[in-house]
């Protein structure tokens, strides 16, 4: 069986920063991978590199048995990958929490084409999962930081994705919320059998949750767990 | 002279039926406009265009047509430049503002053309406008509304967020040009409606009077074309009950219906 995400020897630079330097990363179908570090330490980079919207200098990146490096469109690949982003967007941007959840099907649902019950059905059943039902019909940025974060991971569960990759999901959450959030996510990672990659500061919150964990420090990775 | 008597004259009927095109159409593009905070990218066509009006007068062609095309051409290089270059397409239209306005001054004080002759691409005049300025706007209207009814979901997407469009698995680069270029056409189109000066009229002020009072995106295209078609057409009327330029009186229709939908302001405008 391959691996559902495999990183071996990736350095990425920014402008003229070196970011990742020689990261190894393995994550194996139905793993909880937790990635932790300082802020700064290169977190986000790691799941850009995973979702392929960023291109290592060096190295090997294999994610659903793809190499990366073989395509130069990842549209395909993306829509078998659910992420989370740090930040929930804060904007006053028009939209009710039903639709900001249908997003997550729009990558499947084909040009020109309406979404269909089917794909209603997934972003209602999505957002039972993440608890946020009882606000569908609300617009997002009505809602507070932690329903917002809900609003994402239920986006990323309308996708029916093989992977789930979650960027500081608890930041800027109270502590009540934070495991409240961590509890929702690991019941997800079982009940749809996910591959998760989770990014944290945090690494006494993550660890409970993880089947490995490794520590991202001056640009490589070791693993702790 | 009666209003109802104006209407029988060609270059009335031709207003009208521009802004009726342009009413329920540019507006949709100011949305684009506000979502995606491109304000600056507006401001840099516009400078663009004076460039190629200046070139225009210095070769000898209509520089009208020269400013249509540097418009057209800067809206299919911006996006794709931005990104190869890593900047914000805020800081490459500041750029490109100073450096085109610059080079179009140079070229006014060598060529020896006159300044009036040169800026008068920046005023429009929507009494004005000849039969292929109307195929223009028509054609144009016809190409946004077509793409926001086919590509609803896409737009949607990528003016919510264009990260999570790219993590879902669109074509959002594809589809942040497409809006760049449209935007492209419609200040070319808009700067002989009413002057690349109050642009905003058409593009801006309905869109930003409709996501004062919308719930969704599609009411705020609704609202933001009713707005454009309302102001527009009371703008016309009131210009010749008055006797006040056109571009003016739309801008002050426009002005009032943001101070009413800030009255019943339940939305709010994109930050």
């Amino acid at each position: 069986m391959h691996h559902s995400i495999e990183l071996k020897d990736v350095y990425v630079r920014l402008g003229h920063v070196s970011v990742l330097e020689g990261v190894d990363i393995e994550a194996k179908p139905y793993e909880f991978i937790s990635v932790v570090g300082a802020n700064g330490a290169g977190k986000t980079t790691l799941l850009k590199v995973v979702n392929g919207t960023l291109r290592p200098f060096k190295g090997q990146v294999s994610v659903l048995g793809h190499d990366l490096f073989q395509f130069k469109n990842l549209d395909f690949l993306r829509r078998d990958i659910g992420l989370v982003p740090q930040k929930s967007n804060s904007n006053r941007f028009p939209i009710l929490v039903e639709e900001a959840v249908l997003i997550g099907r729009y990558g499947k649902i084909g040009f020109m084409q309406r979404p269909k019950e089917v794909d209603w059905d997934k972003a209602y059943e999505a957002m039972k999962i993440a608890g946020i039902s009882q606000f569908s019909k609300k617009l997002v940025h009505e809602l507070s930081g932690g329903e917002r974060q809900k609003v994402a991971l239920a986006r990323a569960l309308a996708q029916e994705p093989s992977i789930l990759l979650l960027d500081e999901p608890t930041t800027y959450l109270d502590s009540k919320s934070q495991s409240e959030i961590m509890e929702t996510i690991h019941t997800i990672h079982h009940q749809r059998g996910l591959t998760t990659l989770l990014v944290s500061h945090d690494s006494r919150l993550v660890e409970q949750y993880s089947d490995k964990i490794y520590l991202l420090k001056e640009g490589k990775g070791y693993l702790i767990k | 002279m009666s209003w109802v008597q104006t209407l029988n004259f060609p270059f009335m009927q031709h207003a009208l039926i521009a802004i009726f095109f342009a009413g329920i159409a540019f507006p949709i593009i100011g949305v684009f406009v506000l979502s995606l905070n491109l304000i600056p990218l507006r401001f840099a066509m516009m400078h663009v265009a004076l460039l190629g009006g200046a070139i225009g007068l210095f070769l000898k062609v209509d520089p009208l047509l020269s400013g249509l095309l540097f418009c057209i051409l800067s809206s299919m290089a911006l996006g794709p430049i931005s990104e190869k270059m890593k900047l914000g397409v805020g800081i490459l239209s500041g750029y490109f503002m100073t450096l085109t306005l610059a080079l179009a001054f140079i070229l006014i004080y060598k060529a020896d053309i006159h300044v009036l002759q040169a800026f008068n691409i920046l005023w429009g005049n929507i009494l004005s406008l000849s039969g292929l300025d109307l195929l223009f706007v028509i054609g144009i209207s016809l190409i946004i509304l077509s793409i926001v009814i086919l590509f609803f979901k896409e737009i949607q997407a990528i003016l919510y967020d264009r990260e999570i469009a790219l993590a879902v698995g669109l074509p959002e680069k594809f589809f942040y040009y497409l809006i760049i270029f449209m935007l492209g056409l419609t200040i070319a189109v808009s700067m002989r409606l009413i002057g690349a000066l109050l642009i905003d009229a058409f593009v801006l002020l309905p869109a930003m009077a409709a996501t004062l009072i919308s719930r969704s995106l599609k009411q705020t295209f609704f609202f933001s074309s009713l707005f454009g078609l309302l102001s527009g057409m009371a703008g016309l009327y009131f210009s010749f009950v008055f006797d006040i330029p056109t571009s003016s009186t739309i801008i002050l229709v426009a002005s009032l219906i943001i101070a009413g939908c800030f009255l019943f302001r339940r939305g709010g405008i994109p930050s």
